[in-house]
């Protein structure tokens, strides 16, 4: 043991498992620029050639490269696999081949059918058997105390996109745990807290933790297992550089091993390896060549990570995406940067290795941080368009200063909190709803009370208003119903023993909520409010179009007329939503977020007071409307930065694109324009800024020739994309969006 | 900090006519720029690109309002370096609402850019230069029938305007929309160098690259466009004038 640590300061985190007192006791901020970076080496050449034609293949196979449909997804299932043994110096397969998809069929068998079904492989009929007859699935678990309510909205659209019929995900296991302790002192830890009396004092809460402890330590025993079938013993801390890289993979690997969560993301691990390079470094163990042959070969494992998806599945959530979400920088508590040169070096992989969707590289933005790292970072952006960004002094005070980003937008303390993901309510059908006495718009079923009916006649701002209101209290209580029943479902037939075994056993949770078409909706009620609107009825007195007469402000332009509609909404659905008490006492949140569901959304909706048509897709995330938002792109942002962070805790999404010419006349300009776009979104408490920086043409080509542009990679809503792996919808959905140029 | 007094005075009140805004220029100059396009331009340049800000009618404003718009996007500027850019049509066509504008931004400590053509009586242009930080004067041709053929208007004013502004040793880069085979013969390209050369102060020189986007707004507005089969220029024809330029020790602003 103290071998492993020799080097190391402080003694509080050798005593009880706390990460984050090692990396504040060790790390070294780093304040100068890029220039000691390298380039990839021949080996890593080598491997990710390798890759990339596995790549081109699947691709070439329609998405998937093959399905092991024999094997149930489990820590110790599959057979150690390898790209190829000989070059890889970080090891780990999630089944036997690369790309090779396992079946998970405990958060639904009928999604692995489905996903089996669509991509020919044969499911093990067993399998099939099993999880019908003998082992009831998370799926089947909602579904068995669904209301007809919940069924209805469900359906309809009101509220989807909900994970009751596949992982969850937004859990980000404290995968650092694992290097700097090894497993055993894990387990020794979790057996102690069974012994614990908050632990031994049994109510229906503590029964049901004890379980769940028992099988975080069963997980670890696995963890340990599967390490070992490659050859690695980590049941001791890392000793090296190299040895914490592998570590904290087998502690990844092993949860999207057991695990298809929607979001699975890395948390915030390049400081913290960048004390064991440093370590190495040092001591002449290792070059700086091969401190980033290190981050490029953990970078490429985390790019060949899958899951097993159904084609429903990929409209949500295109371009099949794991959310292998890593954050990168922040400050410290201490006022020190949490910059360190392997945050450079994470990056920099966007060099060495070509621009890929993952890992969802998501830098903490603070005003502080070091100059030349934030032209780094904009450089790489401009360069690649694979970057986020987050508001670290927005963040920071309410998560402290060693919190992760899982999935897009959502903070939560690594190893502290974990979350409820709930998907999100579409607010303009909700709208709609009201409009119409309850029923669905397209089906013209009965989903909601009647609290207003339109007639064919102007409407008015104020009975309108109220009427959504009393619409939006009553949804906010049956969506946090169905969200309670869906995660007392997935933590009794899917829980993620693995990732919560690296979590505190006391954790706190966040139920997360979300909003889709915030902008829709704000720019509706400024229709009805400042333009003459009138529904068109059909036969069943269903409004299915809107005459517009008149101009009316429009969210995107920085007029309060509109955009304190926005935030007013926002608020409306927050406050109606926590008072409603969540599953386990968890902390309601709320996410103005789509992914790119903002184009199923589109489809299940009808026509909207603001002149959108129906099934037209909404703007992502808290974006304006497309092509509305008319006074350039810093005006849009500070109506977007007027949605009030603290109502919407769990994250406000917004998507930029700007063409090279027009952030700025040289790269050096464009790069310092990005910066102080970014400094000055956040001095105005913006939350998050997807920056994408590419000419229309390109992505017109890259549709009509999708073989030129294998790596070409965009920003959606908080994640990246491969863009020719969008569907064509997906394709001109992203072209229709504002494009900022001059 | 929105509290600096600012729009709260009689200049407050100065009424002007716009066509549009910007809210993140950067083409024009340093950081990101507030951009108010004004209406109204007595020239008629065969290659203008905004040939609807040519006819004086557009949004009224008035300062303070627009004062109000601008210190919103204050931390944007703060952080770029950036500030107010007045640009057009002709913005001196209403050298009143610019300079009020323009004193009130000087009052909050905002960086002002004026893009003009200099194309006015010189009272009208001085007044305004009073309170700019940084001349963006743009020269179409040297060779006063050239510019005549271009613009439609002599450039006889607009030259002494440019030497007299050159007099104050201000912040001055004069533009030139390179335009090939209208524009960027040897002789041309030598005039203009030569001219910004000969400038009192240290005037810099920017080599716009003529750009084709204008014709779409010709056509909408139903207008013949002279320069219908003109190429934009290559990298070779920019990097050509460039050598003129150095030639004849002139920075650009690129360099």
């Amino acid at each position: 043991m103290d071998d492993c640590y020799s080097g190391f300061s402080g003694t509080a985190w050798r005593e009880r498992i706390d990460v984050r007192d090692f990396i504040m006791g060790n790390y070294e901020p780093y304040e100068g620029d890029g220039s000691f970076l390298r380039s990839p080496t021949r080996r890593t050449k080598a491997l990710w050639e390798k890759c990339l034609a596995l790549l081109a293949e699947e691709r070439r196979r329609g998405g998937v490269y093959a399905v092991d449909a024999r094997t149930v997804a489990g820590i110790t299932n599959h057979p150690p696999g390898y790209i190829d043994q000989d070059l890889e110096i970080i090891v780990g397969l999630q089944t036997g081949e690369p790309l090779k998809r396992a079946i998970n069929p405990w958060g639904g068998i009928r999604m692995v059918e489905m996903a089996c079904n669509e991509y020919g492989a044969d499911l093990e009929p067993t399998v099939c058997e099993i999880f019908h007859r003998y082992r009831r699935t998370h799926n089947d678990g909602v579904f068995s105390v669904y209301t007809d309510e919940m069924r209805a909205l469900r359906r309809c659209g009101v509220i989807t996109g909900l994970p009751d019929a596949y992982g969850r995900g937004r859990i980000i296991g404290d995968y650092r745990r694992v290097p700097l302790y090894g497993v055993d002192r894990l387990i020794e830890e979790k057996r102690s807290d069974l012994r614990s009396p908050g632990l031994t004092t049994i109510t229906v809460d503590t029964i049901r933790l004890r379980e769940e402890v028992h099988d975080q330590i069963q997980a670890l025993e696995e963890l340990e297992e599967m390490a070992r079938s490659y050859g690695y013993d980590i049941s001791r801390p890392a000793r090296s550089a190299r040895e914490a890289f592998q570590w904290l993979y087998f502690g990844y690997l092993g949860a999207i091993k057991q695990q298809n969560g929607a979001a699975m993301s890395l948390g915030r691990t390049s400081t913290f390896l960048d004390i064991y390079l440093g370590r190495d470094l040092r001591g002449g163990a290792i070059t700086e060549e091969e401190a980033q042959e290190l981050v490029d070969d953990f970078v490429i494992k985390l790019r060949m990570a899958r899951q097993l998806r159904t084609r429903s599945y990929d409209e949500l959530f295109a371009g099949d995406p794991l959310w292998v979400t890593e954050s990168i920088g922040g400050m410290a508590g201490d006022g020190r940067p949490l910059v360190t040169k392997t945050s450079f070096r994470m990056l920099q992989a966007l060099y060495n290795l070509g621009p890929a969707p993952e890992p969802n590289l998501t830098v903490l933005w603070s005003k502080d941080l070091p100059r030349p790292f934030k032209e780094f970072a904009c450089r790489v952006s401009y360069d690649t368009s694979s970057i986020q960004y987050e508001n670290d002094d927005l963040m920071r005070p309410i998560f402290g200063d060693d919190y992760a980003i899982a999935c897009c937008v959502s903070a939560m303390k690594v190893g502290k909190e974990m979350q409820f993901f709930g998907a999100r309510s579409n607010l303009p059908k909700a709208l709609l709803l009201t409009l119409n006495g309850g029923l669905d718009e397209i089906s013209g079923a009965k989903v909601a009370p009647e609290v207003f009916r339109v007639k064919e006649e102007p409407l008015e701002f104020s009975p309108v208003w109220d009427a959504f209101t009393k619409m939006l209290g009553w949804l906010a209580g049956k969506y946090v119903d169905t969200m309670n029943v869906i995660h007392y479902m997935h933590d009794k037939y899917a829980y993620e023993s693995l990732e919560m075994s690296l979590h505190d056993t006391h954790v706190g949770r966040f139920m997360a909520f979300g909003i889709a078409g915030l902008s829709v909706l704000a720019d509706s009620f400024s229709a009805i409010k400042y333009a003459r609107v009138s529904p068109r009825l059909d036969s069943r007195g269903i409004a299915t179009g809107f005459d517009v007469e008149g101009d009316f402000p429009k969210f995107g332009n920085n007029d309060d007329r509109v955009d304190s509609i926005a935030r007013d909404c926002v608020v409306l659905f927050d406050t109606k939503l926590k008072e409603h008490p969540a599953y386990r006492d968890a902390r309601h949140t709320l996410s103005i977020l789509t992914i790119t569901s903002n184009v199923v959304y589109g489809k299940m909706t009808g026509s909207t007071p603001d002149g959108r048509m129906g099934g037209e897709p909404f703007a992502p995330g808290a974006n304006p409307m497309h092509g509305r938002d008319t006074h350039g792109a810093v005006a849009s942002l500070a109506s977007v930065a007027k949605i009030p962070y603290g109502h919407a805790l769990d994250g406000i999404s917004y998507t930029f694109s700007i063409t090279p010419a027009a952030l700025g006349k040289t790269p050096p300009e464009a790069v310092s324009n990005l910066a102080g776009l970014i400094d000055g979104y956040f001095a105005r408490d913006g939350h998050h800024m997807n920056v994408n920086v590419f000419r229309r043409e390109t992505l017109i080509d890259a549709m009509e020739h999708p073989e030129k542009y294998p790596q070409l990679t965009i920003r959606v809503s908080g994640y990246a994309v491969n863009f020719v792996r969008l569907t064509r919808e997906q394709q001109e959905e992203v072209l229709a969006r504002t494009i900022f140029e001059r | 900090m929105e509290r600096c007094g600012c729009g709260e005075r009689d200049v407050g009140s100065v009424r002007g006519y716009i066509h549009s805004v910007e809210t993140m220029g950067t083409v024009d100059n340093g950081g990101i720029r507030f951009v108010l396009f004004m209406q109204g331009c007595a020239m008629r340049c065969a290659f203008c690109q905004n040939p609807d800000t040519w006819l004086r009618r557009g949004r009224e404003v008035i300062v303070a309002r627009v004062m109000r718009e601008i210190l919103d996007y204050r931390p944007f500027f703060e952080a770029s370096g950036g500030g107010v850019t007045v640009s057009g049509g002709e913005p001196l066509l209403q050298h009143r609402f610019v300079r009020a504008l323009f004193e009130e931004c000087g009052r909050c400590g905002i960086h002002r850019a004026l893009d003009t053509a200099g194309y006015c009586k010189y009272g009208d242009f001085a007044s305004v230069l009073d309170s700019t930080d940084l001349l963006l004067f743009s020269v179409k041709a040297v060779d006063e029938e050239k510019h005549v053929r271009l613009t439609g208007v002599k450039n006889d004013v607009i030259l002494a305007n440019l030497r007299l502004a050159a007099s104050r040793h201000m912040d001055i880069v004069v533009r030139y929309v390179l335009i090939p085979t209208i524009n960027d013969s040897r002789q041309d390209l030598h005039d203009i160098a030569g001219l910004v050369a000969s400038l009192p102060g240290r005037a810099r020189a920017d080599i716009l690259p003529y750009n084709r986007m204008g014709i779409v707004k010709w056509k909408q507005l139903g207008l013949d466009c002279a320069l219908e089969g003109v190429p934009e220029p290559t990298a070779d024809d920019l990097a050509r004038a460039r050598r003129v330029f150095h030639e004849h020790s002139v920075n650009l602003r690129t360099d």
